[in-house]
């Protein structure tokens, strides 16, 4: 039955990795005995595997939680997760328009991070009432005092009104309850208008199809009506409407201000995204609901399967990652130097890894992934642009007329004794400095434009190193930028490797040709001819290196009692060198590919 | 030396391939006991063990007159015999020259056939020599590694470089017909100079034949462990090829034939015994860890001394394992067997073994100076360094 909207309260949590988000929502649970003592688990929201060993919330979750609050009432508590990292911005958007409040969870040891700030930033431009909360109180490190007085400036709300919890041991949990309550104002919409559903999530289970995460705005959805996805345009029936108690429990309908799920019998994510918007087919709304965008990949790269046989298994798991991954987008390519793969676009650095850890592990398949880069706009003599998110594919030098990279405009949070590290690497990365606003005495919001191209290799990891892990990042992109780029071929006795063009700035063309070949020169194993190791940007070369021929490749002694070991020896170099990939007349073993392109040992640029 | 290579393996309509050689037949006899052990060595020998020496002396007999009853009624006629080691001069010359006896008499030798007993030079003194020519050994193969004392003493060696020109003379005047020395080059301490003065030293002494072997680094040993511990440098390729390199311009200057990898002989003193390895001919092995090659099968015994006696002792054969090659193999095997060789494989030779000797690979390791011109597939000096890559190409 339809709850009454007096009664409802829609809610998230914005906290930093690590701040303790998890741990609040099952403290949550434990307090409302949604789940049974048997079904709990540690971090009962995060779902996958891979969340559960990366500490990271992937999917927004939602779940209904069933209050007895002071004043005697009843209330239904709808929390709903968002995603914790700048890949999934729009996602976290989408969750907190779903919601009419949001806790801010802040480690009382850690401070407020920048990914927090941003997305506290966007929760009070949908209007969200913000209940401000300082977890992590029992910390023997904890200075509460501090990021109480930070939350002050930031948010303009006097520290009387923080809570204050460790939702590890549950202390101060019972009164966030409450305070949610009160603060939080009940969902407003019209029972009687035709429906809208806001999705703000959507996965795809393989027995169920699609099953998509609702907030029901205005008007009404139940079981067999016929819906209609406003920008995806698809039409289908209602299998099943319901809500999370956690586990998903089947309702007759979802009334506005409701938040809960809704299978609408369909086999692909693509037609249920996240963001769009659900009517009833039979008395349609006249506007969908605002926000709507398609997702946008910001991260190309390469994927090709390590044995060649593998590129149709590659295939199949790329689209059964697509039915549960909207973002997601890939067409198929072929290198010269790698064969058939894909050239996939990701929302960022993090999805990146997350598809291709699951395409490792679930698929079981081995991939070399080429150094990531980002889409360039590229403006041809002719007039005619187009996007190149292949550097091998970039034009000659001489048709191009300008090329147009993506920025980015990003806040970094760090303590104050860090500003001169912070600004050098962004400086050094091409940054430009838009503002510094002190938060605290401690601590320091700066604000780059910056080159996506700059932040999406080792960026994050230096910000780390200079700041001894004390700075925090967040981007969102923010146009497109002329740039002096060129393309930087590596050649490997005078025969390209497409895999290794990257498109990069004038000015860190040689410091990025020189350590290709720097690197290739170890990786490289001597052949019977020397081979000399390029880079080039068109016809003129810009680093060389050179493996000399191989002088010595034999077993010094075979005789009758070792026989047996020397073919195996010999057989194993057979197997090996059919292994190899072959450049011309050079052979580059796979291991040499996988390790040149790996950005996580200090990459070329 | 000339082998003839007698066809036994036909394959419908094709050329015969030349997988194994009938006309060699080879006697291994295994004694692994050394005064220490090498730091480069990983071959299955005991140093101590003093009281098994003996029963493991009579052991052989025994093993000897098994091994031989297995070969059927008609066994083939023996054309050498090898005691290695280990050092197999740490036996008495009375019981060496027992197990020669007793080989002689389970087994007919053919004319001039070679009997080669390894020596350390520390062990040569002119009674055991006497005893050793007394017993028919044609030939000692001595290992004398280098002319560097300092190199020696890296090496983990007991004796000095005048104890082996001590030991050759020795030999030479109990009237030993042939002496075979062996040297490592590309051990710790030594450089292009101490080798070259290695090499001269060497032929001073007028060896009939000289292996040169590139040190190899084998885990199971102390240069194993010390290069894995980051303690010792690996080897280097570049180093090596010189060394080589100045090894086949010195000995081919002093009239030596590059007959293997690793072996250089005088006109008639290539030794037929290592031979037989390289052109898959057949050999018994007799002694602890010795392995055996009946044209099919390649079969090795217990490598320790404790269960070979034990399984003698019970009137057994003290297999330890054995392995039967596929015909892919045994083609693979020989064709990576003879390339060793200078004689490498005639073009029928070739094709036989499923390779095409005027095809676009041999035609470009001809051109790389690998193989030398010509219709056969024959490695250049050059080549034979590069065995590896020649093999992986052609294969």
């Amino acid at each position: 039955m339809p709850t009454d909207l007096s009664r409802l309260r829609n809610f998230c949590i914005i906290a930093h990795i690590d701040h303790g988000k998890s741990t609040l929502a099952d403290r949550l649970l434990d307090l409302t005995h949604a789940v049974s003592e048997r079904n709990m688990r540690a971090q009962y929201l995060d779902k996958m595997d891979l969340e559960r060993e990366r500490g990271i919330t992937i999917k927004a979750q939602a779940v209904r939680l069933a209050y007895a609050a002071a004043d005697g009432r009843e209330y239904v508590l709808n929390l709903i997760d968002t995603p914790g990292h700048v890949d999934f911005t729009y996602e976290v958007s989408r969750a907190l328009a779903a919601c009419e409040g949001a806790v801010l969870l802040v480690d009382a040891a850690q401070g407020i991070e920048a990914q927090t700030l941003a997305n506290l930033y966007l929760a009070v431009e949908a209007d969200l009432v913000i209940v401000p909360v300082i977890n992590k109180i029992d910390l023997p490190a904890a200075q509460p005092d501090r990021v109480a007085r930070e939350i002050e400036l930031v948010l303009g709300v006097p520290a009387a009104d923080m809570l204050r919890v460790s939702a590890k041991t549950g202390e101060g949990v019972p009164g966030l309850l409450e305070a949610l309550v009160r603060r939080v104002p009940p969902p407003t919409g019209d029972p009687g208008a035709p429906a809208r559903a806001l999705v703000f999530d959507s996965l795809y289970d393989s027995y169920r199809g699609v099953i998509a995460y609702v907030r029901m705005v205005d008007g009404r959805l139940a079981k067999d009506d016929r819906l209609r996805m406003m920008a995806a345009g698809h039409v289908s029936e209602a299998e099943e409407v319901g809500v999370f108690a956690p586990e998903a429990a089947p309702t007759p309908e979802l009334a506005a201000g409701e938040v809960g799920y809704l299978i609408p019998g369909v086999k692909d994510v693509r037609q249920v995204r996240v963001g769009d918007t659900v009517t009833g087919a039979g008395r349609p709304a006249a506007e969908p609901l605002g926000g709507y965008r398609e997702p946008r990949p910001m991260v190309f790269s390469g994927l090709y399967p390590i044995e060649g046989d593998d590129f149709p298994d590659l295939r199949d798991a790329l689209d059964r990652l697509r039915l549960n991954d909207a973002a997601l987008v890939y067409e198929p390519e072929s290198s010269t130097a790698l064969g058939f793969g894909f050239r996939c676009g990701f929302l960022g650095l993090l999805h990146m890894d997350i598809v291709r850890e699951r395409l490792e592990r679930e698929f079981d398949l081995a991939l070399i992934t080429t150094a990531p880069n980002v889409a360039y706009r590229v403006t041809l003599e002719t007039g005619e642009t187009l996007m190149v998110s292949n550097p091998s594919e970039l034009p000659p030098a001489g048709s191009i007329q300008r090329i147009e990279e993506p920025y980015v405009a990003a806040m970094v949070l760090c303590p104050a004794d860090y500003i001169g590290p912070v600004m050098e690497l962004c400086q050094g990365r091409r940054g430009e400095l838009d503002t510094m606003e002190y938060l605290s005495e401690e601590r320091v919001e700066l604000r780059y434009q910056l080159p996506l191209a700059e932040i999406i290799f080792d960026f994050f990891d230096q910000l780390k190193s200079r700041t001894r892990g004390y700075a925090s990042l967040d981007y969102e992109p923010s146009g497109y930028r002329e740039a002096d780029l060129v393309k930087v071929d590596v050649l490997l006795q005078g025969e390209p490797v497409d895999a290794f063009s990257a498109i990069v700035h004038k000015d860190k063309a040689y410091a990025y040709g020189r350590a290709m070949t720097a690197k290739l020169k170890r990786l490289i194993p001597r052949q019977l001819y020397e081979v000399p190791i390029q880079a080039t940007i068109g016809a003129k070369v810009i680093a060389r290196e050179t493996v000399t021929a191989r002088r010595k490749d034999v077993l010094a002694k075979c005789y009758g009692g070792d026989v047996t070991r020397k073919r195996k020896l010999l057989e194993r170099q057979k197997e090996g060198k059919r292994r190899m990939k072959q450049i011309g007349r050079v052979e580059v073993p796979q291991e040499a590919f996988v390790a040149a392109l790996r950005t996580d040992e200090g990459g070329p640029r | 030396m000339t082998v003839a290579a007698v066809p036994i393996h036909r394959r419908g309509s094709e050329r015969p391939a030349p997988l194994v050689d009938p006309g060699l037949f080879g006697v291994y006899v295994h004694v692994p006991f050394c005064l220490s052990r090498c730091h480069y060595c990983d071959f299955v020998t005991y140093t101590g063990m003093e009281g098994l020496r003996r029963p493991y002396a009579a052991a052989l007999l025994e093993e000897a007159a098994m091994a031989v009853a297995a070969l059927g009624p008609e066994p083939p006629v023996v054309t050498s015999v090898f005691i290695g080691g280990g050092t197999p001069t740490l036996l008495p010359p009375q019981d060496l020259a027992r197990v020669l006896r007793r080989l002689r008499e389970l087994l007919a030798f053919a004319p001039g056939a070679e009997v080669t007993v390894e020596a350390n030079p520390e062990t040569v003194e002119a009674a055991m020599a006497a005893g050793l020519a007394a017993a028919g050994v044609t030939r000692v193969s001595m290992g004398a590694q280098s002319f560097d004392d300092r190199v020696l003493a890296a090496l983990g060696r007991v004796h000095d470089a005048a104890r082996v020109g001590a030991a050759v003379a020795t030999l030479r005047a109990a009237g030993v017909p042939a002496v075979n020395l062996d040297l490592i080059y590309g051990g710790p301490g030594e450089d292009e100079r101490s080798w070259s003065a290695t090499l001269e030293a060497a032929l001073a002494l007028g060896p009939e034949h000289l292996s040169a072997y590139a040190l190899t680094i084998e885990p199971a040993t102390k240069f194993g462990r010390l290069v894995a511990a980051g303690r010792m440098p690996e080897p280097d390729e570049d180093d090596l090829a010189d060394r080589y390199d100045a090894a086949c311009a010195a000995l081919a200057a002093a009239g030596y034939r590059h007959y293997e990898v690793s072996n250089w002989a005088r006109a008639g003193h290539a030794s037929r015994h290592n031979l037989t390895y390289w052109r898959r001919g057949r050999y018994l092995g007799l002694g602890a860890g010795a392995h055996e090659f009946d044209g099919a099968t390649r079969r090795w015994n217990l490598p320790g001394v404790p269960g070979y006696l034990e399984a003698v002792g019970a009137g057994r054969r003290p297999t330890g394992g054995q392995e039967r090659l596929d015909p892919d193999q045994a083609r693979f095997e020989a064709l990576a067997l003879r390339l060793r060789t200078a004689g490498g494989l005639d073009p029928d030779e070739a094709r036989g073994l499923g390779v095409d000797p005027g095809g676009p690979g041999a035609a470009e390791l001809r051109t790389a100076g690998l193989l030398a011109p010509g219709p056969a597939l024959r490695l250049t000096e050059r080549g034979m360094f590069l065995h590896g890559e020649v093999v992986a190409r052609l294969a």
